[in-house]
């Protein structure tokens, strides 16, 4: 079933490379099948999805759900035992989830898609592929086929930025390339330590199994890895520095200050679909991978780290919203608004508290939804008049009315209004880190109280923006010319943008959607850190 | 005086004629590279091709048979002038697999094929290198690989001049061949001197190491250092790399190639069987361990910056070699004791990633006669099948998923940890770091194709050219190196 959803993309992609270039208005088709038939099947596993707590996943492999065990690769290394890497997925209430996410956001970029009119083949070839590397991150139990897939991300995005992006598209794509490369590195050298210090009780050789890699009883005695032999690298205790690593390499997904410096440039340089893929599956790639691997398999480190990851959450809040403040390039603005609500997502996991975690993960998919949603729509008027900057535009309501109300829905959500899911997402991380200093003593509570600022500044910003370009006298820089190139919202926009604001809609009103199917894995996984 | 040998000489007639059979693909070579010159005097303008199928199907000769050699119990032969143990096979199997390509390449670069002096020789000359080559990985005394160091080194330096057209090749030939002599001289002197200190030339002889460790440490380490200068300047390591980029540039790119391959994994065959015998000595004074790990990490350092600097994409490929042979020692010097599987199994994607660079570099040369990087823009369009090969290639080379670049580095990433894990040796760590950070270091270079094949659009947009036997063979390269992320264990079951 999980090869299914993370193959059929890739024979998708096999398929639009061998047809020839004549049926090329075709391939966008192919790829909204993809996205469609993956998003049937992720209903289907979300309706059927056990949310028992005997299911809850986590630490305990036998209560994975859809799991896939093959050997991989077994290379006999002479003395130091053999190489074990499986081809292991599975799926608990931790990254379900992220499935649905995935496939409705790859849906909204296709259906983005349309407005990209050169090189078809190698753009959906390599959307596809892309899609199936997402996919595959949020499945994959081995960690080293969860390098793979992580790494194989890359590739893929460097050349859809670098391609089919704006003026800047080569600064960009590098930047990103670099910045990504420069964490997963060393995290790659941390893998590989984790493996030489963890054992397979049933085989007794090491492994790369992540669930294995969560029981300290694992550990070899004296390993580098080993909670109890609490080896020094550099002067600082090993599995503190391998946590800053690996969290290092996802925190820079996410992304947090002062590691956020790729994602304006990207964001801004990147065509529409691509912004709407690395803002709605990217940057949670980030969160998933410091909620599953930073967290799961280093606790105790992460637990130390706690008050530095909550500063890093505020920071993250307030410098993002400020700097949207300031922004007059719509893009940007949006770009600078994803910074500051991951923040939240942050200081939710640093409270490590049931609500905490509940809201970063809600925020989440929140935010996937909403950023594919508010990304969409700076695309509709960046197709129309190749120009997004807010001072040109006035008045917008009047001309396009149905786009108006998609964007008060987008921004009023994404600000925090109560019946959107964004309130309920925020809302759940800051009662988390307010409790936190009560419950586990980790945050102290002003960062609750500083990060719900960030709130404040969010609608501001939004509020803003609105009042700037969709209200008042309709006044236009490019004049007569733009006023008839900006029609309405057309029916394959519309498809794209109902379900997402029926999302953050369903969200809103019933959380329980989400939370009911992630509860039992989320408390697992509290008890799993909080020890 | 002769008739105190009188009594040896049925024995040891007895022991070189039992060791002929485990020498079937040496014999193979040597007579057919008799056979290939013969063909080339008397048949070259009936059948131009002839030396090309013969030495092709000789190749594939000595390939099965040492595949039926490969799980042998390590054997002496000729009076321990030669060992062959499994390792000295895998690596024949590697100089296969290099020649194998090289010959293909030849046979379909213009340049070489269109020059007056014909392909003959070339085929013959690429005979007698491998048979050095083997020479090399088997060898167990000291005079059998001095001998197999200049087979080696002769038939390189003729390859390298080849063509001579211009004055830069010329120049690239005569370097190449002034600093081979010099550095064999020098390893020449070193054996003496070893030899001198020890009565022998036997590199498992007891005597050999007792002698060694009765010397004073200093003499000791200036006659092994000589020693290791004719090896490191095979394997182009830094500070013994200066010819590289210049003959790499100026050589034939199929010679390019080969050098940057053969002879390199030949060098590193000898370095084994050396550090093996440093090892097993008991010196404290002179650590030549450290020497090396210090030529690893400069080689690292040096060659990922240098390639940042590079327009030439031959000079860049060249830079980019040193910096890989920088990771082979690393991966040689954190090998335990005799596996060294990590190291083979990057050597072997090493042989593809590499062949495979150098022949779409020439490719492109020979269809738009574009060298250098700059001038790559909008190739993606014009050269697209190619180019695709070529991004996959480079991330190969790189160590980046999905392609086997990255298995190879894994593995030999696996082992060094492991070798920190249980040394706690401070320059084994040293070595991991740098060896992640150069890996960064070298996406800069190599990014710099797709770079300009795809991001920058040129004006030109002249007519798609047709694809050639080269195109195909580096589609089926690269294809490889795909399919073997997913399937590691075609390889990996022999070593």
């Amino acid at each position: 079933m999980l090869s299914l959803l993370i193959f059929l993309p890739l024979v998708a992609a096999l398929l639009i490379l061998v047809l020839p270039s004549r049926f090329q208005q075709q391939y966008k088709y192919i790829t909204l099948g993809v996205s469609l038939i993956q998003f049937v099947l992720s209903l289907f596993i979300y309706l059927k999805f056990n949310s028992s707590s005997l299911a809850a996943g986590i630490s305990k492999e036998s209560q994975y759900q859809l799991v896939e065990k093959l050997p991989w690769i077994r290379l006999n290394l002479g003395n130091i035992g053999s190489l074990e890497i499986d081809y292991f997925l599975g799926i608990d209430g931790l990254s379900m989830p992220f499935l649905i996410l995935s496939a409705l956001v790859t849906f909204v970029a296709t259906l983005a898609s349309w407005e990209i009119k050169t090189k078809l083949k190698a753009y959906f070839s390599l959307f596809l592929l892309l899609n199936t590397a997402v996919i595959g991150v949020f499945c994959a139990l081995d960690f080293f086929l969860f390098y793979i897939f992580y790494e194989l991300m890359l590739l893929p995005l460097y050349f859809l930025i670098g391609i089919w992006g704006g003026i800047r598209r080569e600064y960009a794509a590098i930047k990103f390339f670099l910045y990504t490369l420069f964490g997963s590195v060393f995290m790659l050298l941390v893998i590989i330590g984790l493996y030489f210090s963890v054992i397979n009780p049933a085989t007794g050789n090491h492994t790369f199994n992540m669930i294995l890699m969560m029981d300290p009883a694992n550990y070899s005695y004296g390993s580098i890895f080993s909670a109890i032999a609490d080896k020094n690298l550099f002067g600082i205790s090993a599995r503190l520095l391998a946590f800053i690593v690996l969290f290092v390499a996802f925190a820079i997904k996410v992304p947090i200050v002062p590691l956020h410096t790729w994602l304006p440039d990207a964001h801004v340089e990147a065509p529409t679909p691509v912004s709407i893929i690395l803002a709605g599956l990217l940057l949670k790639v980030g969160g998933y991978g410091i909620i599953r691997i930073c967290y799961s398999i280093f606790p105790d480190a992460a637990m130390q780290s706690a008050w530095w990851i909550g500063l890093i959450g505020v920071v993250s809040i307030l410098y993002g919203a400020l700097n949207a403040l300031a922004q007059t390039d719509l893009k940007r603005l949006i770009a600078y608004s994803s910074v500051s609500h991951m923040g939240f997502v942050l200081l939710g996991i640093a409270s490590s508290t049931t609500e905490g975690v509940s809201g970063a993960m809600l925020q989440m998919i929140s935010h996937g939804g909403l950023s594919a949603m508010l990304f969409f729509l700076v695309g509709m008027i960046y197709d129309r008049v190749h120009d997004r900057e807010i001072a040109n535009f006035r008045g917008l309501a009047e001309i396009m009315p149905q786009f108006t109300a998609f964007v008060i829905i987008a921004f009023f959500a994404s600000l925090g209004l109560p019946g959107f899911s964004a309130f309920m997402a925020e809302a759940f991380s800051l009662i988390g880190a307010f409790t936190s200093e009560q419950v586990n003593g980790l945050l102290p509570r002003w960062m609750a109280v500083a990060a719900s600022i960030g709130i404040l500044l969010s609608a501001a910003y939004f509020l803003w923006t609105l009042q700037r370009m969709f209200f008042g006298q309709t006044r236009l820089k490019g004049g007569e010319e733009w006023l008839s190139k900006l029609s309405d919202v057309n029916t394959r926009e519309k498809f794209a943008l109902i379900p997402l604001a029926a999302l953050a809609l369903a969200l809103g009103i019933f959380p329980s959607l989400l939370f009911d199917k992630m509860n039992a894995s989320v408390l697992a996984f509290v008890q799993l850190i909080s020890g | 005086m002769m008739n105190e040998f009188i009594p040896f000489i049925s024995s040891s007639i007895n022991d070189t004629i039992a060791s002929l059979s485990y020498f079937q693909s040496e014999a193979t070579l040597l007579a057919g590279f008799i056979l290939v010159i013969l063909s080339d005097l008397f048949f070259s303008k009936k059948y131009p091709q002839l030396s090309f199928g013969l030495t092709i199907s000789i190749i594939l000769i000595v390939m099965v048979q040492s595949f039926g050699l490969l799980h042998i119990e390590s054997k002496s032969l000729f009076g321990g002038m030669v060992i062959l143990d499994h390792l000295s096979i895998l690596f024949k199997i590697l100089f296969c697999l290099v020649s194998l390509l090289f010959v293909l390449f030849i046979r379909y670069n213009r340049s070489l094929q269109q020059h007056e002096k014909g392909t003959g020789d070339l085929y013959a000359i690429l005979l007698a290198v491998h048979l050095g080559m083997n020479l090399m990985a088997m060898s167990a005394n000291l005079l059998m690989v001095y001998m197999a160091l200049e087979m080696v080194s002769l038939g390189s330096y003729l390859m390298v001049g080849y063509i001579s057209r211009d004055q830069k090749q010329s120049e690239a030939s005569m370097k190449y061949a002034l600093f081979g002599a010099v550095c064999s001289a020098i390893m020449l002197y070193g054996i003496s001197l070893l030899y001198g200190f020890t009565g022998t030339l036997d590199l498992n002889d007891p005597s050999f190491i007792t002698g060694l460790n009765n010397i004073p440490p200093m003499a000791l380490g200036v006659s092994l250092i000589m020693v290791l200068i004719g090896i490191a300047f095979k394997l182009s390591v830094v500070p013994l790399h200066f010819w590289a980029p210049d003959v790499y540039e100026g050589a034939p790119t199929p010679v390019t190639a080969f050098l940057s391959t053969g002879p390199k994994i030949a060098g590193f065959a000898l370095l084994i069987k050396f550090i093996a015998v440093i090892n097993s000595l008991n010196i404290a004074s002179f650590d030549i361990n450290l020497m090396l790990a210090s030529m690893a990490i400069v080689s690292m350092v040096l060659g990922n910056f240098a390639a940042i600097w590079q327009n030439n994409t031959k000079r860049m490929l060249a830079y980019s070699s040193i910096g890989h042979t920088g990771f082979m020692i690393m991966a040689l010097f954190v090998s335990p004791g005799e596996g060294y599987k990590a190291l083979i199994f990057y050597m072997f994607i090493y042989i593809i990633m590499n062949m495979a660079a150098f022949l779409i570099v020439d490719e492109i040369e020979e269809q738009t006669g574009k060298q250098n990087l700059d001038e790559y823009n909008g190739l993606g369009r014009q050269l697209s099948i190619l180019m695709i090969c070529f991004v996959l290639v480079l991330v190969s080379l790189t160590g980046l998923p999905p392609t086997v670049g990255f298995t190879a580095k894994f593995f030999v990433f696996s082992t060094a940890l492991n070798a920190y894990n249980s040394s706690g040796s401070l320059i084994i760590l040293m070595m991991i770091i740098i060896a992640a950070i150069s890996t960064l270091v070298s996406l800069f270079y190599y990014l710099k194709v797709p770079l300009n094949a795809y991001l920058r659009e040129s004006a030109y947009s002249g007519v798609r050219v047709s694809n050639t036997a080269k195109t195909y063979l580096s589609m089926f390269l690269a294809f490889l190196l795909l399919l073997l992320i997913v399937f590691p264990s075609l390889i990996e079951q022999f070593l």
